[in-house]
């Protein structure tokens, strides 16, 4: 994908076999993405994470940790509560997500990968899962039942509930998870009108 | 993540879980929850003050658990839940039924003794 060039990018490769248990790591690029913008508070910081990840439950940390700390670039002050409440809820999203593709994805199947594409900018962030394994129709799947203490089912409502969800069924599945971070869309609002 | 299960005081048996539950490290807990279930407690306390994340597998457990407790006339009280476990409990509208309920049966006479540990 052709991005432009001041756009940093981490790609990262992790494969893993579930009988070596081997975990081969292989940096392609690797890119500051907490880079000080030249032209000051305000402009925007893209960046673009990349991994390639064995759809494995033991990488589902590795997932959860780069998104976790992607979350600190979708603002120059990552701190408080309600930057602590974005991240727990982009955090637990994104989870069940590769939970998803683990364990009803590639359910039965010996191999099977996932592409997750972390892309942030200033009061944004969001995250694509790709997976080659069985696809499914998230409006077909009904809400928990809640009068009945549910044990199951409750994956896609958290990810739906926390974030704003797409999905593309096909090769690969496409899961798309994007969620606002509100208050620094706030902060840029109170300093607009401080400056007219 | 790290659980103990140890009988404690009056019949209440007591559950510690800490760290993350999740789809990963729910596997280690379920057995012992099930060995748990067959011992037909009275009372399971449940403290997940030390709990910094949970997951829809691990809440599946912990429901779970609370379903056939109940079932065989018997009580989970979870408590010490906050921050990220607290807000999945609140969003899966868990809170309301399992947070802090009062036992549903005077604590006896302890049931079975039973401590194990994860690290």
């Amino acid at each position: 994908m052709a991005r432009p060039r001041s756009e940093p990018t981490t790609s990262m490769s992790l494969f893993a076999t579930r009988t070596e248990r081997t975990t081969p790591l292989r940096y392609t690029e690797t890119s500051n993405l907490r880079y000080d913008t030249v032209d000051g508070p305000g402009d925007e910081v893209p960046a673009l994470i990349r991994l390639q990840l064995a759809g494995i439950l033991e990488h589902r940390d590795v997932a959860l940790r780069a998104v976790s700390t992607a979350c600190k670039l979708v603002t120059p002050r990552p701190q408080g509560r309600p930057w602590n409440e974005f991240q727990m809820q982009v955090v637990s999203a994104v989870g069940e997500a590769f939970n998803n593709v683990v364990l009803h994805g590639y359910a039965g199947r010996k191999e099977g990968s996932i592409d997750l594409r972390i892309q942030t900018r200033r009061g944004l962030i969001r995250i694509e899962l790709r997976d080659w394994g069985a696809s499914f129709d998230p409006t077909k799947v009904p809400p928990p039942a809640f009068d009945t203490l549910p044990e199951s089912g409750l994956g896609l409502y958290i990810m739906q509930s926390f974030m704003h969800m797409t999905y593309r069924a096909g090769r690969p599945n496409l899961l798309t998870l994007s969620k606002r971070y509100l208050a620094e869309r706030a902060s840029a609002a109170r300093k607009t009108e401080g400056a007219t | 993540m790290r659980f103990e299960i140890s009988p404690a005081k009056d019949g209440v048996t007591r559950l510690v879980i800490e760290g993350e539950l999740d789809a990963v490290s729910v596997a280690e807990l379920r057995g012992d929850l099930e060995k748990l279930v067959k011992t037909r407690p009275s009372v399971v306390d449940v403290d997940l003050s030390q709990l910094r994340m949970v997951d829809s597998s691990g809440v599946g457990a912990l429901v779970s658990l609370y379903k056939r407790v109940r079932a065989q006339g018997g009580s989970v009280v979870i408590k010490g839940l906050r921050d990220q476990p607290l807000a999945i409990f609140r969003l899966l509208r868990l809170d309301r039924v399992m947070l802090n309920a009062e036992p549903r049966v005077p604590p006896s006479s302890p049931t079975h003794k039973q401590s194990k540990s994860r690290h």
